[in-house]
């Protein structure tokens, strides 16, 4: 997904931190990197989801810039990218600090935070701590799934995540992709036996044919068109159908 | 008519209905019509009528572009004498009927010098040099004879005989760069344009200007509408592209009525449409009203709003040459370089090479705003010092005030201090004394202005504009808000300034677009030029009077005339003292509101600290 494939051409040559890496062009700088086992952190970012670039924790260095490793595609034979060094790790730390102010308490952000020694720092506290990093990892879960069920609605800080005109939303299929993808955990659901309730909409779980437990939303599965098995039992059911298969010899 | 051929339309040209000798030029411009400018014309035409002139052969009362001497509104221009009246209101409308339409003699006590009531000797005038508003208080911009009978579209006739190669070949030797902001040469851009592959290429013209006071691309989008359209044509034609968008903020609706009105004309004439002038090439131009927001004036962030989607910048390590509108090459430049185009073309490359400077060719239309004495719109060659611009076309600071910065660039540009105003207005230059060109946007800021609150009032608009995608903008641009309210309302702490800048430096380099990453100028430059009043502020002291209760007045007795203004001013009874004479101030009783400072006109009034006890 995050290979764009408009690009053509011979492989190329680069360098990463100094690690030489042949790449074929396009390859987005945070896939190279990871290939040669450098760790560069992220958040905005998720492998199934298209990427944004929109958190700014992952700049590395190119040349002379900071660019978004999540995005920035490799083009050039000879690149030289560095992703840990003063001026990075400085801008990293800003872009801590200001998620700190967000959400002081997701265990993300206070990780980072360790990692790079920055503290809260209660003179720059000027929005709410509502946890939310407005990254749109759940939006794009959402697209992704096909549902387009909420998005980032509003301008500047006053950006939030939200179904149409600030109601439940109605396409909604309460799949819990966003929930998942959510970096900082702070999308709320509730699920007691066979409810499940998220975005302010209520939805009635399906039980497993094979095994009883409501597990997944009528409206998902008619989106998913799935054999309404729940993973375990679809896992059964498929090693069952593997070890009955006759042998060759 | 419809011309077949390049033939046909310069025949038509010169066989034009001949003009009256004299014609009155009301300026149309923004802040004239919304001081009544459709009043004085009607008013105007209605005398002509009364003095016996017969309608269209010898009456032409027209409206026409800005005139750009904005304060001194409403303005009338007259042809062939060359006269400028200031300050018209629909009580000299006889009298200007009677003097000049009819005998051709100057209205003298509605000129600037009565001695010398030409325009082109007017000190506001006499610096500029009017290129691409040569057609302002020439032609009515509503009518199509009047834009053919200045010279327009000689350029496309011309063009369709060169072919596209050449006409590329003079855009790029004459080292055009764009007039949107960053100066971006435009040869390059149409080269990479021409060179991308695709069979479906696009063509916009960026006329979203969304800087608080400036209003030069609106001025030229209600002044000379076909310029921009013809301009269009000539890229179009240039780099292959076969449809082409105006991109319009929704707030300037007469800009948005006069394109569409110009752009059904030129179609009717076959200017644009299917083979145009007989050359095969065709062409369809529309109107795209903008959604509201600063940011669509970001060049991705303007084709998401053209495609549909919501007005946010993508990261952009793609240029839009290659992949832009719907993924398409894409030739976006701003209205004023595609109004420079046709010039270009006509006039070939070495001729705008011989205006401006050397790497800065061309001129550039710059509005001048703030504290001066004449502001408005005004074009200059690339290259004219500031202060050439300040002092003679602005003619200098206000009576008993002393000019303390000039700011570039719109929202996102710097604060330049007095010492840096010799300084050339080019591309180059201001950049590297920490400020950029913008769209030309000058705002001279004098002594009652702090410069803290200055920085303040710009991030809180760059911060309300924000599209709020990316972190380090959204999230930052608020923190340097917070901070700087604290400064202004003395509530900020020692170090404050450190962490400001800090901040700045770090937002500039992580933001995601353009916006956001020049969204710190406003505080980068203020810091670096102006660090002394904010280590004050954070001791609390505001010495341009502006942030409320952080100083107190005194009247320095020497140069005090015992006018008393400032004691008519004063809320609270703090200036005391009898007619004529010096006044004084009761410290205890001045609340330091500042409501005193503007009103003396001989420089008497000082601010100084508050004492700590207080």
């Amino acid at each position: 997904m995050n290979e764009p494939s408009q690009y053509l051409g011979p492989m190329i040559k680069g360098t990463i931190d100094g690690l030489s890496i042949t790449v074929r062009p396009g390859t987005v700088l945070l896939n190279a990197a990871r290939t040669l086992g450098i760790h560069i952190p992220t958040l905005c970012h998720h492998e199934g989801l298209p990427p944004d670039g929109n958190c700014r924790l992952c700049v590395s260095q190119v040349g002379g810039r900071l660019v978004a490793s999540c995005i920035y595609p490799l083009t050039a034979d000879g690149f030289q990218a560095q992703t840990d060094n003063e001026r990075i790790r400085y801008a990293r730390s800003l872009v801590i600090a200001l998620m700190l102010i967000r959400a002081p308490e997701a265990p993300v952000v206070v990780a980072l935070a360790r990692e790079y020694g920055v503290t809260e720092q209660p003179r720059l506290r000027r929005v709410t701590a509502d946890g939310c990093l407005r990254c749109g990892r759940c939006v794009r879960a959402c697209l992704t799934g096909g549902a387009e069920a909420v998005s980032l609605v509003g301008r500047g800080t006053a950006r939030i995540v939200t179904g149409p005109f600030f109601e439940p939303p109605p396409d909604c299929v309460g799949c819990l992709s966003c929930a998942r993808m959510c970096p900082t955990g702070i999308i709320g659901f509730t699920e007691l036996f066979d409810r499940r309730q998220i975005w302010g909409r209520n939805f009635q779980l399906v039980p497993c044919p094979t095994c009883g437990r409501p597990w997944a939303t009528e409206e998902e599965l008619a989106r998913l068109n799935a054999d309404r098995l729940c993973p375990a039992c679809r896992r059964r059911a498929m090693a069952e159908a593997i070890s009955s298969c006759p042998t060759e010899n | 008519m419809r011309f077949a051929d390049p033939d046909q339309l310069q025949d038509y040209c010169l066989n034009l209905p001949p003009v009256p000798p004299r014609r009155l030029w009301v300026c149309g411009g923004p802040g004239c019509l919304a001081s009544g400018a459709e009043d004085l014309l009607a008013a105007l035409r209605m005398e002509a009528t009364k003095s016996g002139l017969k309608d269209t052969a010898e009456l032409s009362c027209e409206p026409t572009g800005c005139l750009g001497l904005c304060q001194r509104g409403q303005l009338v221009t007259t042809e062939p004498d060359g006269y400028v009246y200031e300050k018209v209101s629909v009580e000299d409308a006889y009298e200007i009927v009677d003097q000049t339409l009819l005998a051709g003699l100057p209205v003298s006590r509605l000129c600037q010098d009565p001695s010398d009531p030409k325009a082109k000797n007017h000190p506001f005038y006499l610096p500029q040099k009017r290129l691409i508003m040569r057609r302002f208080g020439r032609i009515n911009p509503e009518r199509f004879d009047d834009y053919l009978r200045t010279g327009g579209y000689q350029a496309l006739a011309l063009a369709v005989r060169l072919g596209p190669e050449e006409v590329a070949f003079r855009i790029e030797a004459s080292g055009l760069r764009g007039r949107g902001g960053s100066g971006f040469p435009a040869g390059r851009k149409w080269k990479a344009c021409r060179t991308a592959e695709g069979d479906q290429k696009y063509v916009l013209a960026n006329g979203d200007e969304g800087d608080p006071g400036a209003f030069m691309n609106r001025s030229l989008m209600e002044g000379d509408p076909l310029a921009i359209i013809e301009g269009l044509t000539l890229g179009a034609y240039a780099v292959g592209a076969n449809q082409g968008y105006i991109y319009v903020r929704h707030e300037y609706p007469l800009s948005v009525a006069r394109l569409r009105l110009s752009i059904s004309n030129a179609e009717q004439c076959g200017l644009l449409g299917d083979n145009i002038l007989g050359s095969g090439f065709s062409f369809k131009l529309s109107v795209v009203e903008g959604g509201g927001a600063f940011v669509c004036g970001e060049s991705t962030a303007l084709m998401a709003s053209i495609e549909g989607r919501e007005g946010q910048p993508r990261v952009k390590y793609v240029r839009s040459t290659e992949r832009g509108l719907w993924d398409k090459p894409t030739l976006l430049q701003n209205v004023e370089t595609w109004a420079n185009v046709p010039l270009i073309v006509e006039n070939g490359p070495q001729w705008f090479k011989s205006l401006g400077s050397e790497s800065n060719p061309g001129t550039k239309i710059f509005s001048l705003v703030g504290q001066v004495r004449r502001s408005g719109l005004a074009e200059l060659p690339l290259g004219t010092k500031i202060r050439t611009v300040v002092e003679e076309v602005g003619g200098g600071h206000l009576p008993g005030r002393f000019i303390k910065a000039v700011q570039t660039g719109g929202p996102s540009g710097g604060c330049l201090p007095v010492s840096e105003l010799d300084l050339p207005l080019d591309f180059d230059r201001l950049p590297a004394a920490g400020t950029i060109m913008g769209s030309g946007g000058l705002i001279v800021i004098d002594d009652l202005s702090c410069m803290v609150d200055v920085a303040r009032y710009f991030t809180k608009f760059l911060m309300t504009e924000s599209c709020g995608k990316c972190l380090p903008c959204r999230e930052g641009l608020a923190v340097i808000d917070g901070l700087l309210n604290d400064l202004c309302q003395s509530k900020a702490q020692i170090g404050d300034t450190d962490k400001l800048k800090e901040l700045a430096l770090t937002l500039s380099e992580t933001a995601l677009c353009g916006l956001g990453q020049s969204a710190a100028n406003p505080v980068i430059s203020t810091i670096r030029y102006f660090h002394h009043e904010y280590i004050e502020h954070e001791q609390g002291y505001c010495r341009s009077g502006r942030c409320q209760g952080m100083f107190i007045v005194n009247i320095d007795s020497d140069l005090c005339s015992g006018c008393g203004a400032c004691q008519t001013a004063c809320p609270s009874g703090a200036i005391i003292g009898r007619e004529r004479k010096v006044r004084q101030v009761n410290t205890s009783k001045c609340i330091s509101c500042g409501a005193c400072l503007a009103t003396c006109h001989f420089g008497a009034l000082k601010t100084a600290r508050r004492a700590n006890h207080e």
